[in-house]
């Protein structure tokens, strides 16, 4: 096709500006509508795993349990040598490891109580949780203190502590007798999120003397790895390596007959069922943990989709329309164009560049301007993969040209005589 | 061998319910290089003949030859050829593509089909059509820009730019004041004379039908005269 064309589409596009903007805009309306949607539910996976992954000190986790005559559980890895030689095996790296024991306790403060997840890290060594916790008042320094306690700004507000109050918690021991422990707060942290809200953080050997556990004990062990994306990989070779060194390993599966929402909840219902003797371990990642939060962006997915195709469905009628009331204003031109020798194909073509080139450009329109409000704004997260953006575009320029194709057709299909012949 | 021949041209319309005999079996032959008018009231079926001669429309039955080639079952891919090759219009509402200035316009039918030609003698032809039309100063403007006249004498440049051997011009003065309108004709003639290209055109002012050197006259769809002017005076035609 030579160059006129596409020229005379173009003049014709900005000799109607009214027209073309407000019809450009209906098409940018829509995908701006599914980009946003898009955007959030794509920053929102990725922020929670990342929230998460910070808050539980890893991707990757090995727990141990075992499971006593009476038939009760105990969480606890009693020697953790032949998880480090098994991780070795896998020779896969990993940014750092967390020994880590956490038990729900209730806070006690001057008559004021409140119910937390005590979280027994190494807290001067952590420069993981140095990066992540922002604090307002107290210092790191204090925290090498043992019976150092980093509460949230909502819950230290809430029990009305500062730093240097002494504060009681109550909790079960690993074997279920009640303990009390007091702690000194030594710092209050900024709340990140509501999950960072529900956790505090003490030192994990202070922990683990009350929780009835002995030195070198734990709970958990957490492995933060360089790239979210790698822990299906690392937890895979870290289970065949346990396995292979004779570990007890509870069975990892995405489902049970027991209809169980997520594979961590299959992973602890599974363990309830058995018996076993020793400590028996199992391994999960941030993903199983979070695979109900993965659904909600499935479904939110799914919603955008429909809302994208209803939304289209109006935008189509609309092109479609205005498509008509193009060629209707034009069909002296086109009649003329055919008597002096344009070929069907590039009338139909002519009127497609109109819809393509005004279109197209709206399309980029609204792609980039929720990504450009969100952005402004710095503190929101939006997150659009790039195949899905491909595939918005793709959907929505078929959809646009396809709305603008029948009444092209149409017109192309019209004799230069008719055509001429049609009173405007 | 005339360049164009009618053989019992018919053309029926389907108008509603009811079927519009706009042409009701009209032969006539009109040789290379004639001024030809085609004369009659409105409804006489002249827009109709133009149109059938310049294959934007198809007899219902009879023939159309141009050129000693039988136009009907060629496909529109093959009309649009014919047309682009052979054939210039000129409509009575100038038709100029709104968009494109003076000089574009008279370049649009240039960029169309697989003939090209080179810039220089391209801008040389348009140029030498610009002047010969009276439009020099003109030549940027946008058909918007311009007057009744002045577009038509864009829509005559127009139709000679591929240099065709036939013009067609459906009243191309019905939509000018009478003096523009002789001008035109005039202007028409002179490049007849000068590039000797067939023009043929309908009217129905008796004043411009005058100019004409073959005059086809039409009532109610069928040819009621058909004579040419010669230096021996006017000679009825077979």
């Amino acid at each position: 096709m030579n160059t006129i064309l596409p020229k005379i589409a173009l003049r014709n596009l900005a000799r109607q500006k009214k027209r073309s903007f407000l019809l450009g805009g209906a098409i940018a309306f829509g995908i701006m509508i599914v980009t946003l949607i898009n955007g959030f539910a794509g920053a929102f996976i990725e922020n929670v795993s990342e929230n998460f992954a910070y808050l539980m000190a890893g991707h990757v986790f090995i727990q141990g349990s075992e499971k006593t005559d009476s038939g009760r559980r105990l969480h606890v890895i009693r020697d953790g040598s032949l998880i480090v030689e098994a991780v070795e095996k896998t020779a896969l790296p990993y940014s750092f490891a967390t020994k880590s024991s956490e038990v729900a306790a209730m806070i006690i403060f001057e008559g004021k109580s409140i119910r937390q997840n005590l979280t027994g890290l190494d807290i001067a060594n952590s420069t993981f949780l140095k990066e992540r916790l922002v604090l307002k008042q107290g210092s790191w320094e204090q925290s090498m203190a043992p019976d150092a306690l980093i509460l949230s700004e909502k819950v230290a507000g809430k029990l009305n502590v500062l730093p240097g109050d002494r504060v009681t918690a109550s909790f079960q021991t690993i074997t279920g007798q009640n303990n009390v422990a007091d702690f000194t707060v030594v710092a209050i942290s900024v709340d990140a999120s509501i999950i960072g809200s529900v956790m505090t953080y003490v030192n994990l050997d202070y922990l683990n003397a009350f929780l009835g556990m002995k030195p070198g004990e734990y709970m958990s062990l957490g492995f933060m790895l360089p790239n979210l994306k790698d822990a299906s990989e690392f937890s895979t070779a870290l289970y065949e390596s346990m396995k292979n060194l004779g570990m007890g390993l509870f069975e990892r599966s995405a489902q049970d007959d027991s209809g169980s929402a997520t594979p961590f909840q299959a992973l602890m219902r599974n363990q309830n069922k058995e018996t076993w003797e020793g400590v028996k371990y199992r391994v999960f990642t941030i993903d199983d943990v979070l695979s109900q939060a993965k659904q909600i962006v499935l479904a939110l997915d799914s919603s955008s989709l429909i809302i994208l195709l209803v939304l289209f469905a109006i935008v189509m009628i609309g092109i479609t329309n205005t498509f008509r009331m193009v060629m209707y204003e034009r069909i002296r031109e086109i009649g003329t164009m055919r008597a002096v020798g344009v070929q069907r194909r590039e009338v139909r073509s002519i009127l497609l560049a109109l819809v393509a080139m005004g279109g197209l450009s709206l399309i980029d329109f609204g792609m980039d301007s929720p990504a450009f409000l969100i952005m402004k704004n710095g503190h929101l997260s939006f997150f659009l993969p790039p195949a899905r953006a491909l595939f918005n575009i793709l959907v929505i320029s078929l959809l646009t040209i396809l709305a603008a194709y029948f009444p092209a057709r149409a017109a192309a299909k019209m004799t230069p005589a008719d055509a001429l012949r049609t009173m405007k | 061998m005339p360049i164009i021949e009618l053989k019992e041209v018919r053309k029926v319309y389907p108008l509603g319910k009811v079927e519009v005999h706009a042409v009701k079996g009209v032969s006539f032959a009109i040789e290379r290089g004639e001024f030809i008018s085609i004369a009659g009231p409105s409804g006489s079926g002249k827009t109709t003949i133009l149109n059938m001669i310049g294959l934007i429309d198809s007899p219902s039955s009879g023939e159309v030859e141009i050129d000693g080639k039988t136009t009907s079952g060629l496909s529109d891919k093959e009309l649009t050829r014919f047309r682009h090759e052979i054939l210039g219009f000129i409509f009575q509402s100038f038709n100029l593509i709104p968009v494109l200035n003076v000089w574009e316009n008279i370049e649009f039918p240039l960029l169309l089909g697989k003939t090209r030609i080179s810039p220089q003698e391209k801008k040389g032809w348009i140029d030498w059509l610009i002047e010969e039309v009276g439009l020099t100063e003109w030549k940027t403007h946008k058909p918007n820009e311009l007057s009744g006249g002045q577009r038509q004498r864009v829509a005559i440049a127009r139709a000679l730019v591929t240099k065709p051997q036939i013009v067609l011009a459906d009243e191309p003065t019905a939509n000018l004041d009478s003096a523009t309108g002789e001008q035109i004709i005039e202007l028409m003639k002179k490049i007849n004379r000068e590039l000797d290209t067939t023009f043929i055109f309908s009217t129905h002012d008796a004043k411009i039908v005058e100019i004409a050197d073959h005059i086809i006259r039409l009532r109610d769809g069928l040819v009621t005269e058909n004579q040419r002017r010669t230096e021996e005076g006017i000679i009825p035609c077979p």
